[in-house]
């Protein structure tokens, strides 16, 4: 609903501009590395690559195999993920300080 | 408000997780992105497979897991049975003990060198006393003849302790005042050595009296300062002092050798008492001989 999105996008700018999405990212990012995340999808890449032949690969060939499963398995990752408590504390109750 | 009202009222735990997944699927998508970025340029620049290698060599390397072999394929101890043929001598060497063996052969280690050092060293030192007896003292000339074993004879008697350990047999190489021999045992040793005639290598002969302390001796050479000028007061004044100069004499002397070494007038003092006093023990610390003279001739 509309309520919802106006929600989202003002969350998430108030994350943009207190710099906490960046930070968030580059902790999800390390997080992904350790997981495994990154080699399982690195594999997969290498089958694609191999598919498609080394000198035709382009970018959006990538992205439109790999995103969807970078995405399921990424989703798969999230209950062994662990929030910290500053990312907990924003997304999480007391919204006021969020968006007051 | 707006956004305030909307906020108190909207939120609820589900709805916040809910917002939570999303923000993280968009994270993940950036990721996702950012690694799609990084393949691509891989791929284009060529590096991209740069980490793998073919198969047939992963098969070389694969880990071995059979008994007796370690992880590599290699045998425990294997060079223990195994025997080399040395290029020098033509001998059959055993592998473990091949590379000293070497080294002693051609002669071009580090250990090598200097054995072959130290026995020069020890054939000049044996051509030389031979040649000038008259020039050596004769003490030394009785140490080298005297048939002392290969490692002794490096070892002078008139600067080492000497005393033989009991439990080694070797003699101490400490300095003369080595603590852990008293200079009975030195004497003892040099006797057995060089003859009832031996002595220490110290001309000086002060008594053994290390027992004074510095604040005792400090005392002492208060009541010796008569006149309150330098040291060289007791000496000055003359020979009805020479009787109690012999007796503090005596007793600053090993306080003096020890604490002052560098001033020569104490060491003046103290070849004075030396020279009146009779002493049997041996201290390590040799006089200025000269200056006794002096007083001798003032006393």
């Amino acid at each position: 609903m509309n309520k919802d999105a106006q929600m989202r996008a003002a969350i998430n700018q108030k994350l943009i501009e207190t710099g906490e999405r960046e930070r968030l990212k580059e902790l999800l990012r390390a997080k992904l590395i350790e997981c495994g995340w990154k080699d399982q999808l690195k594999a997969h890449c290498k089958e694609v690559i191999k598919e498609k032949g080394l000198e035709h690969v382009t970018v959006d060939d990538l992205v439109a195999e790999i995103t969807p499963k970078g995405r399921e398995t990424g989703f798969a990752m999230l209950p062994r993920l662990v929030l910290s408590s500053r990312t907990q504390a924003i997304l999480l109750p007391q919204p006021s300080r969020l968006l007051g | 408000m707006k956004m305030e009202e909307m906020s108190l009222s909207g939120l609820d735990n589900s709805k916040l997780e809910a917002i939570a997944q999303e923000i993280y699927a968009d994270l993940v998508e950036d990721s996702c992105l950012g690694f799609c970025f990084e393949v691509h340029r891989a791929v284009k620049c060529g590096y991209f497979f740069l980490d793998d290698t073919d198969p047939d060599s992963m098969k070389d390397f694969e880990i071995v897991d059979q008994p007796g072999l370690d992880i590599f394929g290699q045998v425990f101890n294997q060079w223990k049975s195994k025997e080399c043929v040395c290029p020098n001598c033509s001998r059959s060497i055993a592998a473990s003990r091949f590379a000293p063996h070497l080294e002693k052969c051609l002669g071009m280690g580090r250990n090598s060198s200097r054995i072959a050092n130290r026995r020069i060293a020890n054939s000049n030192n044996m051509n030389k006393s031979e040649s000038d007896q008259e020039d050596n003292d004769d003490i030394n000339d009785n140490d080298w003849s005297y048939g002392s074993e290969k490692k002794a004879k490096k070892r002078k008697s008139d600067k080492q302790c000497g005393v033989i350990s009991e439990h080694t047999k070797k003699m101490c190489t400490r300095s003369l005042r080595c603590p852990q021999h008293t200079d009975e045992q030195r004497r003892t040793v040099r006797i057995y050595f060089l003859g009832p005639s031996a002595v220490l290598p110290e001309v000086e002969s002060s008594l053994d009296n290390d027992s004074f302390d510095m604040t005792d001796s400090q005392a002492l050479i208060s009541r010796l300062q008569w006149d309150g000028s330098s040291d060289l007061s007791p000496s000055d004044s003359g020979s009805s002092k020479t009787s109690e100069n012999q007796g503090w004499g005596l007793g600053t002397n090993s306080s003096e050798s020890r604490k002052t070494k560098k001033k020569k007038s104490h060491l003046s003092l103290v070849g004075t008492a030396s020279g009146l006093g009779s002493n049997k023990k041996k201290k390590p610390k040799p006089p200025a001989p000269p200056t006794p003279s002096i007083y001798d001739d003032i006393n």
